[in-house]
């Protein structure tokens, strides 16, 4: 898939993982190009620009193996964020399926 | 291409950031491949599936940009923050440059009416000047009128200067958070 606007998708997709639980960068970008095919480099850059938007803050924790791991979560107003792509995105959803299925027609 | 040549040429790209932001964000990618390479990667594939550093590297610097100049809105972070989006790739040039370059011809000819108008009497005292004999009084008055009108004009293209520039950085920082920019995957 080669859509100019997956990046957007991709956004929801961390924000949406990042709501379960706090996680550090690596493990984020395996969680999604697991289901979805993304160049994980790219999650490095969105989790910047929601650092500095205060949509996510960082934090150091020791890992078992190696070095301290940086994670991120989600901060209130990322919550909120979340909220709105979310009902963005099922109204999105929900429009172009009923035009697949014909229903509008 | 491995862990070194992978960061090496990203750091490369990154030369227009701030040493302190360049080491954080190598950091970030270093862990990235220590990971990898514990959860039995080689540094190869892990620097596959990152991408190209260099594209990596210019999405870093719009975005940076379009930072800057919502920080600190002047011109020169404004044409920064313009040319770095419409580097991130072909499409970019079509829908970013595209529409900067018909909103800046209708910004310049506003502003070129509103100086021609401002300028008018100048005009003709130069015509009176040249040629005193065919010096007409409503020539003057209309001409000061233009003045006006020009005056008028150039005072509102000050604020449809200003706000299609804002527009434009809202659009700058939709376009780098929703638009591939030439990636493979993403």
């Amino acid at each position: 898939m080669n859509v100019q606007f997956k990046k957007g998708v991709l956004e929801l997709c961390v924000l949406v993982l990042l709501d379960q639980k706090a996680q550090y960068g690596y493990e984020l970008a395996q969680n999604i190009s697991n289901q979805i095919e993304i160049s994980e480099g790219a999650v490095y850059p969105l989790l910047r620009r929601l650092t500095k938007d205060g949509l996510a803050t960082t934090y150091l924790q020791e890992s078992s193996e190696g070095p301290p791991r940086k994670y991120y979560k989600l901060t209130p107003s990322g919550s909120g964020h979340l909220q709105e792509l979310l009902k963005e995105w099922q109204m999105f959803t929900n429009g172009v399926n009923q035009l697949i299925e014909g229903k509008e027609l | 291409m491995g862990k070194d040549q992978f960061l090496f040429r990203l750091k490369k790209a990154l030369k227009s950031f701030p040493v302190e932001e360049q080491n954080d964000i190598l950091n970030d990618y270093e862990e990235y491949f220590s990971n990898g390479v514990k959860d039995g990667k080689t540094e190869e594939e892990i620097a596959a599936s990152l991408g190209s550093p260099e594209q990596l590297g210019k999405e870093l610097t719009a975005m940076h940009h379009v930072e800057n100049v919502e920080g600190r809105n002047t011109t020169s972070n404004f044409f920064r923050a313009l040319w770095a989006v419409i580097g991130l790739g072909f499409f970019n040039l079509v829908i970013v440059l595209g529409p900067f370059l018909a909103l800046a011809s209708i910004i310049i000819a506003g502003w070129i009416v509103s100086i021609t108008f401002v300028l008018a009497p100048v005009g003709v005292l130069i015509n009176t000047v040249l040629y005193p004999e065919i010096f007409a009084a409503y020539n003057m008055f209309f001409s000061i009128g233009l003045t006006g009108l020009g005056l008028l004009i150039g005072i509102s293209m000050y604020y449809v200067t200003i706000w299609i520039k804002n527009k434009f950085i809202q659009y700058f920082k939709f376009n780098v958070r929703m638009v591939k920019g030439g990636m493979n995957h993403v």
